[in-house]
């Protein structure tokens, strides 16, 4: 069965090491992990159980157990990022990482182009920034929805005359508004794209019908449903559909709608990295509760933390339609800090909100309304299950209405274990 | 999410897929000279002179105004890893070139001498190129590490070549010169010798040329300079700098860091095109970060 992971939070619940542990279980079985949304601002950190650590962007968090990963038509690729997160697998003995890479020709490349435009945008906002990553993800799907035609990617790679006109085309339109980008020139960009090209395998929608049938997938999300950029809090949200959408996209366009199981990722925590809605944000826990692995982002900024926003994650259920099984992260967090709580409702303009319905897709205005609301919400309910981990997964279950079915702990190591017994239905897969 | 942990730098990333396509800079010289006895050594046919008929650097639709500028070293033993390092500083002399706006429109062909009168592969020249394909013909140099150890290459067989087998766009359309350049550390034998022309480029000449008169027809073409960078066996030899002097005069470029060569050729080319004085190239290698601003600040001035 194909299996779905989406972080039901702002993104950070633990989606690498979920992933990691569903292709380390499952073996050869798993026939790649599939990419469905974002791009090389992904950072999904894995720590394998010899301790080794990798922060996953661009390649499938099951790499370090040799399963292959494929970048579908909805991912952004970054081919020079790309290089150096392959470098850094090397090191830790994985002898050919772009043999395990097949790549959607279709998937936009992102440039030091989109790069330059992101960050100078960013600047120009001062105050308001949107909690960007600076590396131009969002602004790769803005040009490509400006200029269809016209956007390269990946598939460009493997034709230089195109590739050079396209890459041209961007960088004059992004000076024309912008100004000089601080970014080298076309030529040097279309030579290391080549490279990339000649490196990893490109491939097409047949290519992906075969992969489809070969066996398993695993289908990695990227970032979090709260981000989502129509059921996310307008505008602290990514340019990117974060939920189910695309993977299911997918598996229906290969002709495999049915029989692939949604997990959702949370903590037993609930953070946020960059500006924006976080209600129970309480910065006594950040000494609590250290990231070894997520810094404040230059571009970014801080890395936030909060008690669990059930409100939020039921919120992010409901866009994504649902799940039917969840991985809980971060289980030793009660243990270590003891005033670890669950919010239930919020007060908002005197009034108890327990429930945010859940918008159509589009309506940014709504959403933004949402998110003004959000601003002036404090927490009004709440408590805690203790501090024993097991009675924490029960509340999460109760409150999110499925199933836990995968359990991790420690906070620079997550050991995950099927939680199976403890959640009732059978081992999955 | 926002890793910003991996690197989005152009040229670390080049390097990169390089090494993992299973190339090194010089891929072509490993493989040769690990793997073949000598006596069966040969330069890459993309680079091999024999039957050579020309080199050109042309104009194009993208490139209206192209000037070229063709940098040939010395890669026999005396040497040493100077052709490696200016491989690894070979995006920066191309990016300043084009970031700086010194040159609009730079070809470049590399090129490798050795010594005609014993090594199996004297005589090495790539195309003129405008974008990062030059790599591939840095790559696929020869670097032969012999010489004869009498403090001569033959330096002129190449100032031959380059006289009568480039043709330049920018010197036939717009009688402007282009640049050559030449990075070694010993002097040239004092004739084009007709015999080794035979060897070399398979080609009759009626008599063997003196260098100095080779060198006057080169110089209708191209601007030559001369490097003789530190590190090197003769660095800094009072002959073989008194014999370049005699040869090209104020042309002549002592250079004491091997990785500021790059540089150098470029602000050289700057100062040519008087895009540039010198206070201002330095100042332009301060704002890029340059290491190699005050041993470029010594060669020139």
């Amino acid at each position: 069965m194909h299996k779905l992971v989406v972080d039901l939070g702002f993104g950070d619940a633990g989606k690498g090491a979920t992933v990691s542990h569903l292709c380390r279980t499952a073996g050869r079985e798993v026939a790649a992990v599939v990419r469905f949304n974002g791009g090389a601002q992904a950072a999904h950190n894995v720590v394998t159980a010899d301790g080794r650590h990798h922060t996953f962007a661009q390649f499938g968090a099951g790499t370090l157990h040799g399963v292959p990963t494929h970048l579908s038509r909805f991912t952004r690729v970054d081919p020079l990022a790309l290089t150096a997160e392959a470098d850094h697998l090397r090191s830790l003995g994985v002898p050919d990482p772009y043999a395990l890479l097949s790549v959607d020709r279709r998937a936009l490349l992102t440039t030091p182009y989109h790069a330059a435009a992101n960050r100078l945008r960013e600047q120009a906002r001062g105050g308001a920034r949107h909690g960007s990553c600076g590396m131009g993800v969002g602004e790769t799907t803005a040009y490509a929805l400006a200029h269809p035609e016209n956007a390269p990617t990946a598939g460009d790679c493997a034709d230089r005359p195109r590739l050079l006109r396209r890459l041209r085309l961007l960088r004059d339109r992004l000076t024309d508004e912008l100004g000089p980008l601080p970014a080298p020139p076309v030529e040097t960009c279309a030579e290391v794209y080549a490279a990339f090209a000649r490196a990893v395998t490109l491939t097409d929608q047949r290519d992906f019908h075969r992969l489809v049938r070969r066996g398993p997938l695993v289908f990695e999300g990227a970032q979090g449903a709260l981000l989502d950029e129509w059921h996310g809090f307008h505008p602290y949200t990514t340019w990117s559909t974060t939920t189910f959408d695309n993977a299911e996209t997918l598996l229906a366009e290969a002709g495999a709608p049915d029989g692939a199981l949604r997990i959702g990722v949370v903590r037993t925590y609930t953070t946020r990295h960059g500006p924006g809605p976080l209600v129970t944000e309480d910065p006594e826990l950040v000494p609590l509760l250290p990231e070894p692995h997520n810094d404040h982002g230059r571009w970014q900024g801080a890395f936030r933390v909060g008690h669990f926003d059930a409100v939020a994650h039921r919120y992010a259920v409901e866009v994504c339609g649902g799940v039917d099984a969840l991985a809980v992260t971060h289980l030793d967090a009660p243990t270590r800090s003891r005033g670890l709580r669950i919010c239930r409702a919020y007060g908002i303009d005197g009034q108890l909100v327990e429930h945010l319905p859940a918008g159509p897709p589009g309506d940014l205005v709504r959403q933004a309304e949402l998110t003004g609301r959000l601003l002036r919400a404090r927490p009004a309910l709440w408590d805690t299950p203790g501090r024993d981990p097991r009675r924490w997964s029960e509340a999460i279950t109760a409150l999110l209405g499925a199933p836990v079915l995968l359990e991790s702990a420690g906070p620079a190591r997550q050991t995950l274990r099927s939680a199976a017994a403890v959640a009732g239905p059978g081992p999955i897969g | 999410m926002g890793s910003g942990n991996w690197s989005t730098d152009v040229y670390d990333a080049a390097t990169r897929y390089r090494a993992a396509s299973g190339t090194g800079a010089f891929a072509y010289s490993d493989r040769v000279t690990n793997s073949a006895p000598r006596n069966s050594w040969r330069a890459h046919q993309s680079l091999d002179p024999h039957g050579l008929t020309v080199r050109e650097s042309r104009d194009s639709a993208e490139h209206p105004t192209s000037l070229a500028i063709s940098v040939l070293f010395d890669v026999t033993g005396s040497m040493g890893g100077v052709p490696r390092v200016l491989q690894t500083r070979l995006p920066d002399l191309f990016g300043l070139l084009l970031r700086k706006g010194y040159v609009e429109h730079p070809q470049i062909l590399f090129g490798a001498v050795g010594d005609a009168t014993c090594d199996r592969v004297p005589l090495q020249l790539g195309q003129f190129e405008s974008d990062n394909r030059m790599d591939d013909d840095l790559g696929n140099i020869l670097l032969e590490g012999g010489g004869g150890g009498q403090m001569t290459e033959s330096y002129e067989l190449a100032l031959y070549a380059m006289a009568r087998h480039t043709a330049l766009d920018c010197h036939e359309k717009r009688g402007r010169r282009g640049y050559l350049f030449l990075i070694g550390d010993e002097l040239p034998y004092g004739k084009v010798k007709a015999r080794e022309v035979r060897d070399v480029l398979g080609e009759k000449i009626p008599r063997d040329i003196p260098v100095q008169e080779i060198l006057a027809e080169l110089q209708r073409k191209f601007h030559v300079f001369y490097i003789l960078p530190a590190g090197t066996s003769y660095a800094g030899n009072r002959e073989v700098l008194s014999a370049w002097r005699g040869l090209l005069g104020q042309n002549v470029i002592e250079l004491d860091d091997l990785d500021a060569v790059c540089e150098t050729i470029a602000l050289t080319v700057g100062l040519g095109e008087e895009a540039i004085d010198l206070a201002q190239g330095l100042a332009d290698l301060r704002d890029i970060g340059s290491a190699a601003v005050d041993s470029v600040a010594r060669a020139l001035r």
